[in-house]
């Protein structure tokens, strides 16, 4: 075991936790909205950065490298849409989302798409499939850290995958958005560093840019094209598009991402965190996919492609330099699982426990639920991974897939049609999740060379809107969410009179919770 | 350039371009975002 590995790794977690030990005494659990967005007080970087890292996740690490390892630049299709991911969705919905949000004294995103279409069936069935596909989704992250600090480490895995989860779940109970938001900004550095290191080594090992490109048309000229090892994916519009898209307008739908516009200082915020957002990206999207090409000529025989990135830093950089590559790694992890599993244990208890199971559940029940759906994820997901563990890859495009298929017209059309209606947001929610998973699960996209996001992003957009204007007539946008749909596309403050009471909004256990973290 | 292909330059470089671009394109189209603040009307 690499003592000077582990030194970097505890340092690290020792500054992650004084960072959000700190966010935590300085307004983080004030009330209620302190709790779940930081008081709407985040500034433009940060906004930008937890955005980012919360997108970004174990997959830049083990998924990026692995494909840019197996399919050479093809790989950087999926960066090309991820570089301008962020800009694009707080050019297209941040500012107004902020605004409505507040509007409508949403706190989550999934209360914010029932306020927006109103119904409970539509915030019954959001919350559960945001549930499922997070609960996915954080399992990629558990096998990403457990397989990463076992290689690292030479931790047996099931014992490093134990460590792993059991970090990520402490971490997440430490809880509260501006601690999230925090810490997500001190690892986005980290993160960066980690990964220009690692590419800088390469460059120089391999005598630059240009000769590592010539090493790579000597040993498979394919490998330089953006059509993929083989050429296997020529012609292959549809899935390109896929990749394009997936890691671009997807993120317009991920609710957990989304999150982040509700949280900003305030509606304008989203002007300046859409440029760090791209300055951020520029650096670090593309690089985990160029690491994974450039490896194939330093270690040509990794028998797990997914621990390219690992492998590759153990053998070109000293071991305080692995240690810091390593917490970058755990950065990128944690980053994404605290956000997630601080999302689903609130949708747990907010948006489906309190709302529809226990209208007068107290703190310490709506804690519980919370905490007890954190721990039934981390069991069931620390045995998915120990049993038969699918590679990160898969699981992070399946659960992103899906979710960018069923929310990106609802949040979308929230903000910018005044003709979106319930109907048509739950029919474009149900139409989008089911198209993704089927073309998933019965591999369509191998018959027909369109992704599942293509396919899913269509189907619902196109449900949103036909199933919209057809019911029109009968279910109107009810005219208090148009007017405040007008006053979230103005430039300027909320007006005072509009703002909604928020005891008013809240539900008695919410005012609960409020009054209990006031009395703290 | 580079050693590589043109179509891939395009992917590796010109894309990003197009984002730094967009990115730009958006700063001038809200500049007038922080203004909101200036508004005396309204708290």
């Amino acid at each position: 075991m690499n003592t000077t590995v582990i030194f970097f790794l505890v340092l690290y977690y020792l500054i992650v936790l004084g960072i959000g030990y700190w966010a935590l005494r300085n307004g983080g659990s004030d009330d209620l909205e302190g709790y779940l967005l930081g008081g709407r007080k985040i500034g433009p970087a940060t906004t930008a950065l937890t955005l980012q890292t919360t997108s970004m996740s174990g997959f830049m690490f083990l998924g990026a490298g692995s494909l840019g390892y197996l399919q050479g630049y093809w790989a950087l299709w999926f960066a090309a849409g991820d570089v301008g991911g962020g800009v694009l969705n707080f050019s297209v919905i941040g500012r107004r989302m902020r605004k409505l949000s507040q509007l409508l004294g949403a706190l989550t995103a999934i209360e914010y798409l029932e306020k927006r279409y109103p119904s409970t069936t539509l915030r019954i069935i959001s919350g559960s499939l945001t549930i499922f596909l997070l609960g996915f989704y954080v399992l990629a992250q558990f096998i990403a850290g457990g397989k990463g600090m076992a290689l690292v480490t030479g931790i047996p895995y099931p014992v490093a995958l134990a460590i792993a989860v059991s970090i990520i779940v402490l971490y997440t109970f430490m809880g509260g958005y501006l601690a999230v938001a925090y810490t997500d900004f001190f690892q986005s550095l980290i993160m960066l560093v980690g990964v220009l290191w690692i590419f800088i080594a390469i460059l120089y090992e391999l005598g630059g840019f240009s000769s590592a490109n010539n090493m790579i048309h000597a040993l498979d000229p394919s490998l330089l094209s953006v059509w993929g090892k083989g050429m296997g994916f020529e012609g292959q519009w549809g899935v390109v598009a896929g990749a394009i898209m997936i890691f671009s307008v997807g993120y317009l739908g991920w609710p957990h991402v989304v999150t982040r516009h509700m949280a900003m200082k305030c509606p304008s915020t989203a002007r300046k965190a859409g440029a760090w957002a791209t300055l951020w990206n520029l650096f670090f999207v593309p690089t985990p996919y160029l690491i994974g090409i450039f490896t194939i000529l330093i270690i040509p025989d990794i028998s797990d492609p997914e621990m390219a990135i690992f492998q590759v830093a153990g053998k070109l950089l000293p071991a305080a330099a692995t240690g810091l590559v390593m917490a970058a790694i755990m950065a990128a992890i944690m980053s994404t699982a605290d956000s997630l599993l601080l999302q689903t244990g609130t949708i747990a208890a907010r948006d489906l426990y309190e709302r529809f199971v226990n209208p007068k559940a107290s703190e310490r029940q709506m804690v519980m639920v919370s905490r007890g759906l954190v721990m039934v994820i981390a069991c069931v997901g620390y045995f998915i991974a120990l049993v038969e563990p699918p590679s990160v890859f898969n699981v992070v495009i399946f659960a992103t897939s899906v979710l960018g298929s069923a929310f990106l017209p609802a949040y979308v059309c929230a903000v910018w049609w005044k003709k979106a209606n319930t109907p048509g947001a739950l029919a474009s929610i149900i139409v989008g999740a089911s198209t993704a998973f089927l073309w998933e699960f019965l591999e369509i996209t191998s018959l027909t060379t369109i992704a599942p996001m293509v396919a899913g992003v269509f189907s619902s957009t196109l449900t949103m809107i036909l199933v919209s204007l057809l019911t029109q007539k009968n279910y109107p946008v009810p005219s208090g969410i148009l007017k405040l749909m007008e006053e979230s596309a103005k430039i300027r403050p909320i007006p005072k009179n509009t703002i909604p009471d928020s005891k008013s909004t809240l539900s008695n256990e919410a005012i609960e919770i409020e009054n209990f973290l006031r009395s703290e | 350039m580079f050693g590589l292909p043109i179509e891939t330059n395009i992917l590796v470089f010109g894309v990003p371009i197009f984002w730094i671009i967009y990115t730009f394109v958006f700063l001038f189209l809200s500049r007038k975002w922080p203004e909101e603040f200036n508004d005396k009307d309204h708290s």
